[in-house]
């Protein structure tokens, strides 16, 4: 067996390739040392077969973790997902013992909650398995194991409630997984968009989360979970553009203060995405929109500066945008002094400089905060670049250009679909059975 | 690649449909108050002064500057396109939110002044209209000392904002205007004067027909017609008893009209129902029965309006706009026909009011 595992790989010093004999009988082990677990190894053949208490032959044939694996294609597969082969009497075995390494049952960390569960998923299968099976303690769950990539053979498994899942989507998702064609996946947003197929989308259509509440009430509303190896995160599909806008804590605080918080959200995200276009169109085509003292102060504020009015707000935005990207990539330590130094200093001096109106540094912040509102970062990424283009129409069409823009955008949105789902829906639940009109059809 | 081409082409083209309406707001030049009077040439019959405000970043008690332009002209288009001349940046009427008639074209016809306002886009309609005396210009030169921005004094006497005045009547253009061209309904005007060189008087009101002022009212028929018209709360009434004058507050008003024919006559009944509180009132009315104050103050506020109704009525005009309840009750095939109807009725029309004033209380606590 060694001879032909030599031939199959690469040089490799990690390589193990053992031949023991105890005078009772010869076996051939290979492993490939650090995708195993090194105790487990000399636990279950190192040193039973050196102690000779019980006939090694019988364990072999008795104990269930040896696996016979007579297919000489399947070797490769299994040293690499970290088993350990044996042959002893012409009959090759194999042993799981991988060692993963992967965070200890990780904190939340980015969709932090203060009271609710404060576990995140974890880069082990198993270990978000026990998570979401311990949350969702049914029967009816069922998990599916799948492989994609064909040389990163990463393992991924699709959690369903099995009663309440939706059949045409689960068959979807199914199609999807296995014609999928691609070399590596790494991450959850790979295979997220891997999943909805279209390269250029401007919403995200399918949610990523590391918290198990979320999903097991997902589970429990009948969705699809897809969980992958070494990523702490999870993709729930399908979404809707108010599972965005929704925070778990919403289920666990005060009903009114919840209900503020989910309209506060709404807000926010209707002034970052139009405030800057707003501002221009106001300033340089309505400025009888404001009241009086404030046309006038930002008339004064504003004579210093030379430039036109889309001039400043792409100057403060490209500030802020710079800001935002310099501060995530940093470390902890400096990222703060990075927030400062722009933050106060670059803004209070853009505007003594006369680069910037005062209003405008409100406007920027605003724009700013007003995006961090947003509970899930993918949605708060997709908000960040909806400014832009309402900021040319502005430009050239004022008032009335912003409100066509938005009118696009939210047009664009009820045309979306998530797995077959209307994204924009608001009312009423989609019976499995009953179509919708107008919907897309399936590939 | 050929329709990528086309559709860049398209876009590009596209962004230059909007023109050039893009003028920073540092680019203009905020009017806050117009004028507009009369002048003694012929050639050119308007003077048009302009208040422009002088925008500055802190806002404060009596820092307001203000720049005025004053030229004369054929027409009040004309004289405003020729002052864009005079300054450097664009003109914008989206904050001018008073227009002053001086007296004296308000007295000859103001219905070019009111074509014009009309059509003009950028001239809002809730901007108030008033008559100036004895001229625009000259009003316009008073520099109120609290005025934290330019036009402030004028804008809070006659918004919600500032103070709630009775002797203080509101017209907004689209109100004025409304009058201007209904019929049976016409227009009236407050009446600002210049107390000094630093504030205002607006305690009188001109009703005028479908061209010029025809009678002024005093401060006392000012708030009268107010309390009639519009049920306005935040008055006062005024009577005397046994000798002393009792001054009350009105908390709470309501009138209302009908008009009922009686033989060959029209009777135009008033009825006004008001709650009181005593502000100005004999000594020791704590004890005493109200109820004879109360039908004095109404005897006497019934007196005072009914000779208010017939004045305005002998003057010819109609600020109440008995005539449009007229047209409204009365079909007709025609739509002049009920108007003409009216017409030689008002003049013979009989007026009475019966007041009911109820008093609340006389503001002291024994």
């Amino acid at each position: 067996m060694n001879e032909r595992i030599r031939l199959m790989f690469a040089e490799a010093v990690d390589m193990k390739l053992e031949e023991l004999s105890n005078g009772e009988m010869t076996i051939q082990v290979a492993y490939i040392a650090p995708m195993c677990e090194e105790k487990m190894i000399a636990d279950f053949i190192f040193v039973p077969f050196a102690k000779r208490e019980q006939p090694y032959r019988e364990q072999l044939r008795t104990i269930v973790e040896y696996k016979v694996a007579d297919d000489v294609a399947k070797w490769r597969d299994l040293l690499l997902r970290g088993n350990a082969l044996i042959e002893a009497d012409g009959i090759v075995y194999s042993l799981y013992a991988a060692r993963i390494i992967c965070n200890e049952s990780p904190q939340t960390q980015v969709e932090s909650a203060i009271q609710g569960p404060q576990l995140a998923l974890s880069e082990d299968l198993t270990k978000s398995l026990n998570l979401i099976r311990s949350m969702y303690q049914s029967a009816d769950l069922s998990v599916e194991e799948h492989t994609i990539g064909s040389v990163s053979k990463t393992p991924i498994m699709v959690v369903f409630d099995q009663r309440r899942v939706d059949p045409t989507i689960l068959d979807n998702v199914r199609t999807k997984i296995t014609t999928i064609h691609v070399e590596m996946v790494n991450a959850a947003g790979e295979l997220d968009k891997l999943l909805i197929g279209k390269r250029k989308h401007l919403f995200p259509t399918v949610l990523i989360t590391e918290r198990p509440d979320r999903i097991s009430k997902a589970i429990a509303k009948g969705k699809v979970v897809i969980l992958m190896k070494s990523s702490m995160f999870a993709i729930i599909l399908p979404a809707t553009f108010f599972d965005f806008m929704h925070a778990v804590e919403d289920h666990y605080e005060a009903f009114w203060m919840t209900r503020f918080l989910i309209f506060l959200r709404y807000t926010s995200i209707l002034l970052t995405i139009t405030l800057p276009a707003l501002y221009i169109s106001i300033v340089s085509y309505n400025p009888e929109l404001f009241r009086v003292q404030l046309a006038f102060s930002i008339a004064g504020s504003r004579s210093a500066v030379p430039y036109p009015s889309f001039i400043e707000v792409f100057i403060m935005l490209f500030m802020i945008e710079t800001l935002i990207e310099a501060s995530i990539r940093l470390p902890r330590y400096i990222g703060s002094t990075a927030t400062t130094v722009g933050g106060l200093i670059l803004g209070q001096a853009a505007q003594q400089a006369g680069l910037v109106s005062s209003i405008m540094i409100i406007v920027t912040s605003v724009v700013a905060i007003a995006n961090f509102v947003i509970p899930v970062s993918s949605l708060s990424f997709a908000v960040r670049f909806l400014k832009y283009p309402l900021i040319i129409i502005a430009i050239f069409f004022g008032i009335s250009g912003v409100a066509v823009g938005v009118f696009v955008y939210i047009t664009y949105l009820c045309n979306l679909r998530s797995f077959g789902k209307p994204y924009f829906r608001i009312f009423g639940r989609l019976q499995p059975t009953e179509g919708d009109i107008g919907q897309v059809k399936l590939k | 690649m050929r329709n990528v081409f086309c559709c860049v082409i398209l876009l590009v083209t596209v962004c230059f449909l909007g023109g050039c309406g893009f003028k920073d707001i540092d680019k203009r030049f905020f009017v806050v108050a117009t004028g507009i009077d009369k002048t003694d040439n012929e050639q050119k019959p308007y003077r048009i002064t302009l208040q422009l405000a002088l925008p500055s970043p802190k806002i404060e008690p009596g820092a307001s500057k203000a720049q005025l332009e004053t030229i004369d002209a054929s027409s009040i288009a004309e004289g405003v396109r020729m002052l864009k001349s005079h300054v450097d940046k664009e003109l914008d009427f989206g904050h001018c939110k008073i227009f002053l008639v001086g007296e004296e074209l308000a007295r000859s016809d103001y219905s070019g002044m009111l074509q014009w306002m009309r059509r003009r886009r950028d001239i809002q309609s809730v901007a108030d209209i008033a008559v100036a005396k004895p001229d625009a210009q000259a009003l316009l030169g008073v520099k109120p000392v609290s005025e934290r921005y330019p036009g402030n004094t004028l804008f809070l006497s006659f918004g919600a904002d500032g103070t709630d005045s009775p002797y203080t009547y509101v017209q907004p253009l689209s109100e004025f205007s409304k009058r201007a061209f209904e019929k049976g309904l016409d227009p009236l005007l407050p009446i600002i004067i210049p107390d000094s060189k630093e504030s205002y008087i607006i305690n009188r009101t001109a009703l005028l027909n479908k061209n010029k002022i025809i009678m002024v009212l005093s401060p006392e028929e000012t708030q009268l017609f107010a309390q009639l018209a519009e049920s306005y709360p935040k008055s006062s009434v005024r009577g005397t008893y046994e000798d002393t004058q009792v001054v009350a507050a009105v908390s709470d008003i309501r009138s209302k009209y009908r008009m009922t024919t009686q033989g060959a006559k029209t009777v135009i009944a008033f009825k006004v129902k008001m709650s009181v509180v005593l502000e100005d009132a004999p000594e020791n009315l704590y004890k005493q029965e109200w109820a004879s104050i109360e039908k004095k103050l109404s005897e006497d506020y019934s007196r005072q309006a009914e000779e208010l109704l017939r004045k305005i009525q002998q003057a010819g005009v109609d600020p109440f706009g008995f005539g449009l309840r007229y047209r409204a009750n009365h079909h007709s095939n025609n739509p002049n026909e009920a108007y003409e109807k009216w017409l030689p009725i008002y003049p013979g029309a009989d007026f009475k009011v019966n007041a009911k004033v109820n008093i609340e209380g006389t503001g002291l606590i024994q």
